[in-house]
């Protein structure tokens, strides 16, 4: 029994760290940077909404919240205090935090409602940091410019180590005491209380592992990209595309996510810079084929058959 | 063995010559560009498109465009990509273009919000972008060599003939207040700040309201209604195209009537605003007179009337492309391109910066005299303030009324 786990941590950590090398080595291949780099980002969101999603069971439309609020963070230490990057970064962290523990009163809500409260409350984040009113503070609706730190390859290999944390912290998740007392609080919460889970404590410890990996991933986008708007940081769609990645793979594994991000953010450039007037037909039919024939994501071709997926 | 050192120095001599001669000249002049076909830009960016394709073509029709560095005609080959007003993926295309199509000249969207992206990545990779209209004071530094504005001047410099005007022909007539609304964005919230700052030197008309909304806003009547509340002689109104549409069409219906009313895209846009509010709603309406309205003497390309007639021949009526700034902008960035290239000494990067800076000053086109700033913000191109007179049965004009020494007709200021 003892080395079966063994076995299936190591084999998750292997296919963590292939992917984190191939990112790694892709860089000094392939030389559109830019495109790599959204692949990491994309990676990472879509494994921090598996966190919350797919081992409670919460699907937050505003997850974008706290990337918006880790890229503003990153920029306020950087603009005002003149802080090096890296304690951007930190500042990124503590800002996604700040505003998970802020939001945590969503998590008495369920399904819709809390999916729905989440978008709201990622609104109005926005809302506030685009006030032109803020303009001395956050820049308002004009936009952050932070060429001061701007350092693509650094700031590419720290969104890498992001990616190698959120990886690992699945993998973690899949083979540990907690991660599977969080899934029996997503199976049924009742029953995980009667068995001495405490609901509230893991519930709240996965929203602020999943904000905290996305405020690190707003931050590193910020500095990366080092020119951004706030509609740039708080654009829905990179909630949905997260989602969607998710989904299209399959929650609670450590494959799907990364499978989801390969296929479809990998369609998605090769259709989006060859052929863009096809790409909704393309993704939209996509997503309905998955939704009506794979509704549990792709490994659900393999774990319907008992076979497990890392 | 005296045959053998000619030989020998004849050797040398063709081999010195091979060491110093130009690398072959390419088959084509990649172009890279980016423009959107849907989303909040598109409304932008496809008319500038649509220009600088023009200029493409009859380039190409021509036999390319004459490259100094190689000393002959080349064609250009146009890589466009659609980045559908995303700045995510106008950020990719960017580096698509630069790091895997290896363009030789790299022309950004129109409008700030597409551009501001590019400029870091351009800067990095040490490519010159050609900025056609994000007009962002934040894109131009002293740091930065690898950019600079074409078709129209930072959006500090757009509003001057505003304030003057209303300071001199304004006050004279008795325009002492004015309203300022405005979508917070880069373009308008930087033209609006720069006109409060001006009304507040002068100090001869007095700014009694001042208001961002959000480029999204689709709806002013109570706007409109609060800026009535507070009575003042001039309302200037600064957004996009769609914020300039759903203004005027609630101006119209709300009744309110205001003696100096300005707009930007009421004249930047004449055509596509004139199609969406009717000639009635923009009677008297002050605006920029753009190039598309003005007859500048150009030195090099197409004069305006002989732009729009190609415009109209390759775009007919129906396209989904209509006549108007953009489309000049579009254009103009192509001369510029044009003479660049028929001046710079290599392709390297900043040989065609020096070759676009050299021409400062000097270039004239239907867009007026193409001024840049050291840092490489353009400061010339300005356009003159104008208004929408109406010309017979439902039809109107567009007059530059100021300053005086580009005025084409007097301006009619409300009782």
């Amino acid at each position: 029994m003892r080395n079966t786990r063994i076995r299936r941590i190591v084999l998750d950590t292997g296919i963590a760290a292939a992917v984190v090398i191939a990112m790694g080595v892709a860089r000094g291949v392939y030389s559109n940077e830019l495109m790599l780099f959204n692949f990491i980002i994309f990676l990472a969101l879509a494994q921090g909404l598996n966190i919350i999603y797919g081992f409670t069971g919460y699907l937050p439309f505003g997850y974008v919240g706290f990337y918006g609020a880790g890229a503003y963070g990153f920029a306020l230490v950087v603009m005002h205090l003149h802080a090096p990057a890296l304690i951007g970064m930190a500042a990124a962290g503590v800002a996604a935090l700040v505003l998970a523990v802020i939001l945590l009163p969503l998590l008495r809500l369920s399904g819709a409602y809390f999916a729905i409260a989440s978008m709201a409350a990622a609104q109005a984040v926005y809302e506030i940091v685009a006030n032109p009113d803020l303009e001395d503070i956050t820049k308002g609706p004009y936009g952050v410019s932070l060429a001061d730190v701007f350092a693509p390859a650094f700031s590419y290999y720290t969104a890498l180590a992001i990616l190698a944390a959120t990886l690992l912290l699945v993998v973690w998740l899949r083979n540990s005491r907690f991660g599977m007392s969080l899934q029996a609080i997503r199976d049924d919460s009742i029953s995980a209380a009667m068995a001495g889970v405490s609901v509230v404590r893991g519930r709240t410890i996965a929203w602020l592992l999943s904000a905290l990996i996305a405020g690190l991933v707003g931050g590193v986008f910020a500095w990366h990209i080092s020119v951004f708007y706030p509609d740039t940081a708080f654009d829905l769609s990179v909630s949905i595309f997260a989602t969607v990645f998710l989904l299209f793979g399959g929650a609670t594994t450590l494959c799907g996510p990364l499978l989801g991000v390969f296929i479809l953010y990998g369609i998605y450039n090769v259709i989006g810079i060859a052929v863009p007037q096809y790409f909704q037909f393309t993704y939209g039919a996509l997503i309905v084929l998955l939704v009506l024939f794979l509704p549990n994501g792709l490994v659900s071709l393999l774990t319907s058959r008992g076979i497990r997926v890392p | 063995m005296r045959s053998k050192a000619l030989l020998l120095g004849l050797l040398c001599a063709v081999a010195a010559q091979t060491a110093r001669a130009q690398p072959p000249a390419p088959a084509e002049i990649k172009i890279g560009a980016l423009y959107a076909s849907s989303g909040p830009y598109a409304s932008i960016s496809m008319p500038v498109s649509a220009g600088f394709r023009l200029w493409v073509d009859q380039t190409n029709a021509n036999g390319g465009a004459e490259v100094k560095a190689f000393g002959k005609k080349i064609p250009l080959k146009l890589i466009a990509y659609d980045d559908q007003s995303s700045t995510a993926t106008a950020a990719t295309l960017y580096n698509q273009l630069i790091t895997r199509d290896h363009v030789d000249l790299l022309i950004a969207d129109s409008g700030s919000v597409l551009t501001s992206v590019g400029v870091p990545i351009a800067k990095e990779h040490k490519q010159f972008l050609f900025d056609v209209s994000g007009t962002g004071a934040a894109f131009f530094t002293d740091d930065n060599p690898y950019v600079a504005l074409m078709a129209d001047p930072v959006s500090t410099i757009w509003p001057h003939y505003i304030s003057d005007f209303l300071a001199d022909d304004g006050a004279k007539a008795g325009i002492k207040t004015v309203a300022i609304l405005f979508s917070t964005n880069d373009f308008t919230g930087t033209q609006a700040a720069a006109l409060k700052g001006f009304f507040e030197k002068d100090g001869k008309v007095k700014v009694v309201y001042y208001q961002g909304v959000p480029t999204t806003t689709s709806n002013y009547t109570v706007l409109i209604n609060n800026i009535a509340a507070v009575n003042p002689d001039a309302v200037l109104e600064l957004g996009y195209v769609g914020n300039d549409i759903a203004f005027l069409r609630n101006l119209q219906d709300s009744g309110n009537q205001f003696r100096f009313v300005f707009s930007i895209y009421a004249g930047v846009e004449k055509e596509e605003i004139e199609k969406n509010v009717g000639a009635s709603a923009l009677t008297h309406i002050y605006t920029y007179v753009p190039p598309s309205n003005y007859e500048y003497v150009p030195e090099v390309g197409m004069t305006q009337k002989e732009f729009h007639a190609a415009w109209d021949k390759k775009y007919p009526p129906g396209s989904n492309v209509t006549f108007g700034a953009n489309a000049v902008y579009g254009y103009m960035t192509g001369l510029v391109v044009e003479r660049a290239l028929a001046t710079a000494k290599s392709l390297d990067q900043m040989d065609i910066h020096d070759a676009v800076f050299a021409l400062s000053g000097k270039l004239k086109t239907l867009d007026g005299t193409f001024i840049l700033r050291k840092d490489g913000a353009q400061i010339g191109e300005v356009t003159p303030l104008g208004q929408l007179q109406p010309e017979g049965k439902d039809a109107l004009t567009l007059v530059a009324v100021y300053p005086p020494d580009m005025a084409n007709g007097k301006a009619v200021i409300g009782k």
